[in-house]
């Protein structure tokens, strides 16, 4: 996992959350890849023998300021909070040389494990996987985020990334580091908008100047990408493997379906409400 | 807000969320049906249960199968079809009894089984 706090956001704190469950559910080693900032502060709330207890690697990385106060974007806690933040996630693209693993899956820290499913892509015969299919879990809700644009490439999803050391893997993020060097040039090539840096567009380039310039060549992982967003919120964690969430009803802002979302892992996309929800998280696991 | 109205909204409201936790249902189930053995995966199906059979039935011992991604796996036939049968018939029991749990919910509480908590 990456992780690297805001002046609003606690990334390390939901990295220390998903580590926890990453433990209970896959029982794998955990690295995360942060700043000295983010740790330190993380520290100041969580003893530092609990967060040894589930992330096994900390790999500290120096920010790059400049690119640090450049790139923001809207962060909202539903309907109800909208603020624009400095969101950094340039590493991404080092993922494969920061690896020490042989077999990696690059998480998102906000996208919560809560059942062994991630298992099932250890040896898989492909050398690396990712997910351009997702749901809503909310499934009367339709949002088009299926290309970079409307006359653009389908768009892959970085949440997840399977990855063995292959030399397969290996050209996959020699590319993605040219199109993070180039983010102008690639982003005027293939046309999408928005001015901040997405390492899914990065990586939906990658995968399609892989293939030979080839829509959708790259394997998706064996299981579905799940998701809420940040007008949904966590009402309740009721255990390691399952919560309750409100989900925004389609078409009416600031209305709220319950929903029980159990055993399958869930891209929570309200970074306040995973933060709220990180002190019973790790209550629980205790 | 005359009291039909509220009650004609409140029931709209369940069948939103019982709509939504069947979904929810079926997506476990399908994860719960998807098998991962020697590097390929394998969604568990009727099909696949016949077919396994098939050649279970005709003595063969070990075979090649083309996974979701139409990779060729190896494997013991025998063992796979022990694996694939158990799966199945454990997911769909399983869907049975949270269905019939759904189905006899009235309320959005009891649908969330809230008070379990």
């Amino acid at each position: 996992m990456f992780a690297h706090n805001n002046t609003e956001i606690d990334y390390f704190r939901m990295a220390v959350v998903n580590a926890m469950l990453i433990k209970k559910h896959l029982g794998t080693d955990v690295t995360v890849v942060t700043d000295q900032h983010s740790l330190d502060y993380v520290t100041q709330s969580i003893p530092r023998d609990q967060i040894d207890l589930y992330i096994d690697n900390i790999i500290l990385n120096h920010k790059d300021s400049e690119f640090k106060h450049k790139n923001t974007k809207v962060y909202r806690d539903t309907i109800n909070l909208q603020k624009s933040l400095s969101f950094y996630n340039l590493d991404r693209a080092d993922a494969y040389d920061i690896s020490p693993y042989d077999e990696t899956i690059m998480l998102d820290a906000d996208y919560l494990i809560l059942g062994n499913t991630l298992n099932s892509c250890w040896g898989n015969k492909n050398p690396m996987m990712m997910n351009y299919t997702w749901q809503d879990i909310n499934f009367n809700r339709k949002f088009d985020l299926d290309r970079l644009s409307i006359a653009s490439i389908t768009q892959y999803w970085a949440t997840v990334v399977y990855f063995q050391k292959s030399a397969y893997a290996e050209s996959f993020f020699t590319l993605c580091k040219n199109v993070r060097k180039n983010y102008a040039y690639y982003k005027n090539l293939y046309r999408w908008s928005g001015s901040t840096f997405r390492n899914d567009y990065v990586f939906s380039v990658a995968a399609h100047m892989l293939h030979g310039l080839s829509d959708k060549s790259l394997p998706e992982l064996p299981f579905k990408l799940y998701k809420s967003f940040d007008f949904d919120d966590i009402h309740s964690v009721i255990s390691t493997e399952e919560i309750i969430m409100y989900l925004e009803k389609h078409d009416s802002p600031g209305d709220f379906l319950l929903t029980r979302w159990s055993d399958l892992d869930l891209h929570v996309m309200n970074k306040w409400a995973i933060n709220r929800a990180s002190s019973k998280f790790l209550e629980i696991s205790l | 807000m005359s009291e039909k109205l509220t009650k004609a909204l409140e029931f709209a409201n369940y069948r939103a969320t019982l709509n939504n936790q069947r979904a929810i249902l079926k997506a476990r189930v399908e994860s719960l049906l998807s098998y991962s053995i020697d590097g390929g995966t394998f969604t568990i199906d009727p099909g696949l249960i016949s077919f396994v059979k098939t050649l279970s039935d005709s003595g063969l011992e070990t075979t090649v199968l083309l996974d979701i991604y139409k990779n060729p796996i190896q494997v013991d036939v025998k063992d796979f079809l022990t694996e694939i049968l158990s799966r199945y018939t454990e997911a769909t029991n399983d869907y049975h009894a949270e269905y019939v749990k759904l189905s006899k919910a009235r309320s959005v509480k009891s649908l969330l089984d809230i008070d379990r908590d």
